[in-house]
């Protein structure tokens, strides 16, 4: 069943690894095909978007992750005010993309739900759960994958040594973090 | 189990594909002048074959992408992996 409530209610620790809930990050995804519509949201946010598979593109704002030769997941670097319910990027993307028929712009900033997992046996729990072949992703600053875990697809963001993002759908985030809990515990 | 090779995201474990079914198969021009037999023949029948076949695959649990890849049927062996609207390879 879909659950919308914040299923991730405390940061956990194990030896060797911390999970917790990242909120609230502004989440994105944009599809698009036309070079006009890369040099579009090149000029909009001043970012580049990356055209290399399983990498990313880093502004001082914002981070892009490539998911696919014609999707993107953009996400804000900093949480946000959640009082402030920040929609610029996505205002300026529907106007310069949307509305251009450039592309398609898609808030899922409550659809997908971020976990930051640090520590140096984060690979260890992936190993545990996913068929992706992690050897060289650990070592590559800056990888992203989709995958799965447990099951679940989710996106994986390595973000730095011995730290990583990880982004799962909401209404599966509970499962996945109870089980994510549950594998620590036993490495 | 066994690894395939996608066309954009490289090398994957064939539990993130989905398979699509036989490829290359050409609508008819003119469905309505078909008898239901021609249509049937069109919509449900496939070759099955053991051997080399053309298949369509799709990356679901990645970047979603449909792509074509041909496969032996009998042990699995990949012969060729080609994106949507290339050329097959003749083999």
């Amino acid at each position: 069943m879909l659950n919308y409530s914040n299923v991730i209610t405390e940061a956990k620790s194990y030896s060797g690894l911390q999970m917790k809930e990242i909120k609230p990050v502004m989440k994105l995804m944009i599809r698009g095909k036309k070079r006009e519509f890369l040099s579009a949201v090149g000029k909009s946010l001043n970012l580049l978007l990356p055209t290399e598979a399983n990498t990313l593109s880093r502004s001082e704002k914002l981070t892009a992750l490539w998911l696919s030769p014609d999707e993107w997941m953009i996400y804000s670097n900093e949480t946000l005010k959640s009082e402030s319910n920040d929609y610029e990027t996505e205002n300026l993307l529907n106007k310069n993309i949307s509305k251009t028929n450039l592309g398609a712009v898609t808030d899922v900033t409550d659809q997908f739900v971020m976990i930051n997992i640090k520590g140096d046996k984060i690979f260890d729990l992936f190993e545990t759960g996913s068929p992706f072949n992690f050897n060289d992703f650990r070592n590559k600053k800056g990888s992203v994958t989709q995958t799965i875990l447990a099951k679940i697809d989710v996106i994986i963001h390595n973000q730095n040594q011995n730290e990583v993002n990880l982004f799962v759908r909401r209404s599966f985030s509970q499962h996945l973090f109870s089980w994510m809990n549950d594998s620590a515990s036993r490495l | 189990m066994f690894l395939i090779i996608c066309p954009y995201c490289g090398e994957r474990e064939q539990s993130e594909f989905k398979a699509g079914g036989e490829a290359h198969i050409v609508r008819p021009k003119q469905p309505t002048e078909l008898s239901d037999d021609e249509w049937a023949e069109y919509l449900f029948m496939r070759k099955n074959i053991k051997g080399i076949q053309f298949e369509r695959w799709n990356h679901i649990h990645g970047c979603r992408k449909w792509f074509n890849m041909v496969r032996d049927t009998s042990n699995d062996e990949i012969k060729a992996v080609y994106k949507m609207g290339e050329k097959p390879p003749s083999i």
